[in-house]
């Protein structure tokens, strides 16, 4: 199965024509810290040079190229870490990165239209970053430090804090209100002029909008199926 | 999933009529994603885990396999299957569809043959100008976002439940906006509440 329009990534392919294709790919790389200087080299080699195993490459850069992971994809991961500080940096970007840079933009939009719906948006995004922030500090402190001692520890104890449905709630929330932010600003909010800023904020939304969509799939899609399966087996064998 | 956008699977073997027919799904007024599918097994397997709407097949790839197209076709509910026919078939076979698209068909007819049976077309109110509010939808509006409850929504407008959660559900659609913060915003914006609202 494919999704019209973008390569199914696989171990021989150039990574600089993959970047061209699909830009957002960059992403990938930084969550993995990866080098943007591939020069003509393949995905194999990029991920022998970095220490990172080929499969769970591909089956990260495949989500971003539209293609979700099937049974055989989660089967060949065997570097549980690695998914780990995908996300864990991708955290950092959405902390340290791009909620800064869409904060910036709301002021300099604000400093130029003193209007109330300015405004309203403005306290509507610092409530909704709050919302996020406790998400991924629940996920920094325990979530992530609970799968950590799974993987690494065989005799490891359920932890009684952490539940998988929370998790998946506390995505759709953080989905639906980015998603609101946007067709607020494309529907319905009138400014007048400013089209660059504007544009400017409404792609940092959409970027933002992509990255999260890629991490809530490698979380629910990815993660949680195989820490089912380590849970699964410590407690039947 | 976002009520405009619509996963369709393609079973068909020529890889020119499915990048032909998918360009041209591309192109039109609603929002695709479109996925190809090998046989009827692979989209079984895929229809567990994505949400598809509709179905286009090539019946060849039907042969010798009628049993369990039947099957499926049971089992996947308030899905549409189109036939994508450039060769003869049995007209039997092909009224078991729920539409057929000839491949000599132009875009046009193709747009309106989807059109039709999606039924709906995107953000049309009944009552007129696409997208707003009805005065009724603006009063449920309002008492939401000051923070009312279903039932006390229904008892000040003296409507039953069900009415309001179906206004609610019109208003959703209408404005693309979900969350209740994202609605007072709306609703301010819009000036049909005052701005010394407290966004819930």
């Amino acid at each position: 199965m494919y999704q019209t329009h973008k390569t199914f990534i696989r171990p021989g392919a150039k990574m600089l024509d993959l970047i061209s294709e699909n830009p957002l790919l960059l992403l990938l790389l930084e969550h993995l810290e990866i080098d943007f200087i591939v020069d003509d080299k393949t995905v194999n080699q990029i991920c022998s040079e970095n220490n990172i195993g080929t499969p769970e490459f591909l089956l990260l850069a495949n989500i971003y190229n539209g293609f979700y992971p099937d049974e055989e994809a989660l089967d060949s991961v065997e570097d549980v870490g690695l998914i780990l500080r995908f996300l864990k940096n991708s955290h950092h970007y959405y902390k340290n990165d791009k909620y800064p840079e869409i904060r910036e933009l709301i002021k300099k939009l604000q400093s130029r239209h003193d209007s109330k719906d300015i405004r309203l948006i403005e306290e509507f995004f610092a409530n909704y970053f709050e919302e996020v922030l406790e998400h991924l500090n629940y996920e920094d402190e325990v979530a992530f430090p609970h799968f950590k001692s799974l993987i690494g520890n065989r005799h490891a104890a359920k932890a009684n804090n952490y539940c998988a449905n929370d998790y998946r709630e506390h995505h759709t929330d953080i989905e639906t209100k980015l998603a609101d932010l946007k067709n607020l600003l494309l529907k319905h909010i009138t400014l007048e002029n400013d089209l660059s800023n504007r544009r400017k904020f409404l792609f940092s939304l959409f970027e933002l909008e992509f990255d999260l969509n890629i991490h809530v799939i490698v979380e629910e899609k990815v993660l949680l199926p195989i820490i089912d399966r380590i849970e699964n087996s410590r407690l039947h064998g | 999933m976002d009520k405009l956008r619509m996963n369709i699977a393609v079973i068909e073997p020529s890889d020119i009529i499915f990048e032909g027919l998918s360009n041209l799904l591309m192109k039109s007024e609603r929002h695709y994603y479109l996925f190809r599918m090998k046989d009827l097994d692979e989209l079984q397997m895929q229809s567990d885990r994505k949400e598809i709407s509709v179905i286009i097949l090539n019946p060849v790839v039907l042969q010798n396999n009628m049993p369990h197209f039947q099957k499926m076709k049971r089992s996947m509910e308030g899905v549409f299957w189109l036939s994508l026919v450039y060769s003869y078939f049995d007209n039997k076979l092909l009224s078991r569809f729920d539409e057929t698209l000839f491949i000599t068909d132009p875009a046009e007819i193709i747009a309106r043959k989807m059109q039709k049976l999606l039924s709906k077309p995107p953000d049309i109110d009944k009552c007129g100008k696409p997208g707003q509010l009805t005065e009724r939808e603006k009063k449920v509006l309002v008492q939401m976002v000051n923070g009312l409850s279903n039932k006390e929504i229904a008892d000040n407008l003296n409507i039953s439940i069900h009415t309001v959660i179906s206004h609610r559900k019109n208003i959703v659609e209408k404005t693309g906006i979900k969350s209740l913060p994202g609605l007072t915003i709306y609703a301010i914006s819009k000036k049909i509440v005052p701005l010394d609202t407290n966004p819930v």
